[in-house]
């Protein structure tokens, strides 16, 4: 703007304009003046006053916030992302039983989505109050102003910015001289005070952040080097609970255990295990010749089979179950004078055992090998055992056995 | 500031003409309905108590809810709230119809029918256990001596309120004022107790082996959200009768309509609150009340409560812009004074079979008391001005503005 040199009062001033303030002494000078301002069309402008004036609003045009629009997006944000990571956590990435309950039920995770709603939307608020309202103003040229200070107290301004592109030097102080003003004043641009922040604010601001990483340095320290002393305890009743741990004494009871059994002639629920047939491989005392009716006979079962026989087997059996798995191997390598070879599963005598003994030898062990009922799912079991029933007969295939297709791949 | 303090004086701040007519429709259509109900619902008196308790337990939440706003505004020296106060004093001062009501609940216990209170029966108690050591408390003369209590004070606090404001229309002054609030104090401490002990005796108890610490204060939040309907919709009725068209303006109904929205969060909160601890303790002398309200015809009911008692009127009554609006603002007064009726069949019918028996008797129960309550408070609201016009504050309450 070049108005200063029509203005014979700011021809030696170095600085340049801001803006134009007018001072008045009620609020409904100011509401006056807010709504010529405002006609007139200027958009850079605001006003001042010690309380909220009602109606100024409408008095400066100013349009409603988006404000609760924001809150609205982050409070509805919160909720889901409570809920989504609460049925993430415990029913997909980490699923833990908690005394028998749901991975993931609704009516537990309310208090949380509940908090992280409300969290959400009142930070979000703060932030976006702040952030709309362009604060922190560390400075304004306003504050240089002695005439301003009484904003606090008493005084209702209005300021035009020269910035406007409706400003104009002479047209809007006279604007302003129309709405009765107690005073307007021309606003310089605060170009006396540096710029820059002053050196102890710097100083001060190092210092609080190296004085941040304190805490952090402590932490890495700590995490590298060892100490005589003993851990420090946060929360000492979850480091030593009340309670009594697996095979340990308690005098409570006359047998002196803290584990307890089973009260006599008591089953658990889904414990009874009444079927000789499944659980035990035994048809009137003598092992089952067939399978029993709870095993599916299926590509899908033996597919469960032959992953199990690779999970459990084959350490000492090997994948072909030869009996040249690799704990054999390492055995005869260490030269263990004592190691008994494991069977070789394609033996004459093994194949023509039945099913039921076959499942019982798994479940209960034989010679050096243990049991592995207590590892290895009963249905597990019998899929294993039918699986190592197809094993066997591969292991005595004849070329007719190998469907027509893939016969000349052999030979 | 001084924009709107004079136009009061430019109301029309009586209604005697239009609400003598509306009252006589009003009593005339609530004798109607409670005729019909009893007609209809005469072969099967357990049933008729137990609707005409749900409808009675509606109006006596209303009235506890205007009372309630009465009392709260003189506390917290309130002053927006002053040129909607006396239309609140008036429905506060219906407590006494409220408690000649009660008769329909208390009568029959008096006269030893145990249809919906198993503790009334002393054979049944003698033989339960539980019963038995609870009949300490829950005996028919204790229970008398609690019943006039309550509704001793209560028609005492409404009186007290609706007197002594209508005594400053004349006198003015702030003394009046100041006495209120003095008294307002301990008389909130003991409507809480009353309205909790209540609660406890004419619902809570209708399952006596049942309880829930947060049962007073749930009702309590039906109580404050059918107050704050309650008085809109008077409001609204008074100024389309051309009354306190300038004095009562959006400025008001918005904080009204604030006051719906905290309480449906409210609601939801206490709600959820009672249902967790229960779902979470997991302890079977307290599931079964929620177990019953899950079965069968019930679980919609619960599932219905949770979306229109809460999430359609939190999301609905929001936007400031629903609250500015008369006609939003009717619409979610209504529509929360229609779930708030489910919500108070929700209290006090399942009983275990899944079954929910919401007929005609129940609609007839709830039209009449509620017709009785809307014809006696037209007939109060004769005679007396429709705004404290002797209140100090009265001038902030006209210029009253929401930032």
């Amino acid at each position: 703007m070049s108005e200063s040199a029509e203005t014979p009062a700011v021809v030696k001033e170095p600085e340049q304009l801001h803006g134009l303030l007018a001072e008045y002494t009620t609020p409904e000078e100011l509401l006056q003046a807010a709504r010529r301002v405002k006609d007139a069309g200027y958009s850079r402008w605001d006003t001042f006053s010690p309380f909220p004036v009602h109606g100024i609003d409408p008095a400066m045009g100013i349009k409603r916030t988006v404000l609760p629009w924001i809150v609205l997006v982050a409070g509805l944000t919160g909720g889901s992302l409570a809920l989504f990571f609460q049925w993430w956590t415990s029913s997909v990435d980490y699923r833990w039983i908690v005394s028998g309950k749901p991975f993931w039920s609704i009516p537990a995770n309310i208090p949380i989505t509940f908090e992280l709603t409300v969290l959400f939307a009142a930070l979000s608020c703060f932030v976006s109050m702040l952030v709309l309202n362009k604060l922190p103003l560390p400075s304004h040229p306003l504050d240089r102003y002695k005439r301003f200070a009484r904003v606090t107290n008493d005084r209702f301004f209005v300021l035009i910015q020269a910035s406007d592109p409706r400003f104009d030097r002479r047209e809007t102080a006279k604007l302003l001289d129309a709405t009765n003003p107690r005073a307007v004043e021309a606003v310089m641009e605060d170009t006396a005070s540096s710029a820059t922040l002053p050196r102890g604010v710097i100083y001060g601001l190092v210092m609080l952040a190296s004085a941040a990483t304190v805490p952090f340095a402590l932490a890495m320290l700590a995490r590298v080097s060892t100490s005589e002393r003993p851990r420090v305890h946060i929360v000492p009743d979850m480091d030593w609970q009340e309670k009594f741990k697996a095979q340990r004494e308690n005098h409570f009871f006359e047998d002196k255990r803290a584990m307890r059994l089973d009260v006599a002639g008591t089953v658990a629920q889904g414990e009874l295990r009444d079927d000789d047939h499944f659980y035990r491989g035994k048809v009137g005392g003598a092992f089952a010749k067939t399978f029993p009716a709870q095993v599916d006979i299926s590509m899908q079962t033996m597919e469960r089979g032959r992953e199990r026989f690779g999970v459990y087997c084959t350490p000492c059996h090997g994948v072909d179950g030869g009996g040249q798995g690799m704990v054999h191997q390492r055995a005869r390598a260490l030269l263990q004078g004592t190691w008994v070879p494991p069977t070789d599963l394609h033996q004459e005598n093994l194949a023509y055992k039945s099913v039921g003994e076959l499942f019982d030898s798994m479940s209960r062990g034989i010679r050096n090998m243990p049991p592995y009922a207590r590892q290895i799912d009963t249905a597990d079991r019998w899929a294993i055992v039918l699986y190592l029933r197809a094993l066997q007969r591969s292991g005595a295939a004849k070329l007719e056995d190998v469907p027509e297709s893939e016969r000349g791949g052999l030979k | 500031m001084s924009h709107g303090s004079d136009n009061h004086h430019e109301d029309k701040i009586t209604i005697d003409g239009e609400a003598s007519s509306t009252s006589q429709r009003a009593l005339v259509l609530g004798v109607l309905a409670l005729v019909g109900a009893v007609a209809l619902g005469f072969g099967d008196l357990a049933k008729l108590q137990r609707a005409y308790l749900t409808a009675f337990m509606y109006v006596l939440s209303v009235a506890l809810g205007a009372l309630w706003f009465v009392a709260i505004q003189h506390l917290t020296n309130a002053k927006w709230s002053v040129v909607v106060r006396r239309v609140a004093e008036i429905l506060a001062n219906n407590m006494v119809l409220v408690g000649v009501l009660s008769l329909g609940v208390v009568g029959p216990m008096l006269a030893g029918s145990s249809d919906l209170y198993p503790w009334v029966d002393h054979a049944r108690v003698e033989g339960d256990h539980i019963l038995h050591h609870k009949a300490a408390y829950l005996n028919m003369s204790f229970f008398t001596v609690r019943w006039l209590i309550y509704f001793g004070f209560w028609i005492w606090l409404g009186r007290r309120f609706f007197t002594m404001s209508v005594r400053q229309d004349k006198d003015g002054g702030d003394e009046i004022s100041s006495a209120l609030q003095r008294m307002s104090a301990p008389a909130m401490i003991a409507f809480a107790l009353t309205l909790t002990f209540c609660a406890i005796d004419l619902v809570m108890s209708l399952d006596p082996t049942w309880f829930s610490t947060m049962f007073g204060v749930y009702y309590f939040a039906g109580c404050v959200l059918a107050g704050y309907s309650s008085l809109a919709l008077a409001l609204m009725w008074v100024q389309n009768n051309g009354r306190l068209t300038a004095t009562v303006n959006q400025e008001h109904y918005h904080d009204i309509g604030k006051m719906m929205f905290a309480f449906t969060i409210f609601w939801a909160y206490i709600g959820f609150s009672q249902f967790m601890l229960i779902w979470y303790a997991d302890i079977p002398e307290e599931t079964h009340w929620y177990h019953w309200r899950f079965e069968g015809g019930w679980k919609a009911v619960s599932a219905l409560l949770l979306g229109a008692h809460f999430v359609a009127p939190f999301f609905g009554l929001m936007s400031r812009h629903v609250k500015r609006n008369k006609r939003g603002l009717a619409f979610w007064a209504v529509w929360i004074l229609a779930i708030h009726y489910l919500d108070l069949f929700w209290l006090i019918y399942p009983n275990g079979d899944g079954a929910v028996p919401l007929g005609l008797v129940d609609i007839l129960c709830v039209v009449g008391l509620m017709s009785l309550f809307v014809g006696v408070s037209a007939r109060r609201a004769r005679g007396v001005n429709l705004i404290p016009t002797g209140d100090p504050r009265l001038a902030d309450s006209l210029a009253f503005e929401n930032i």
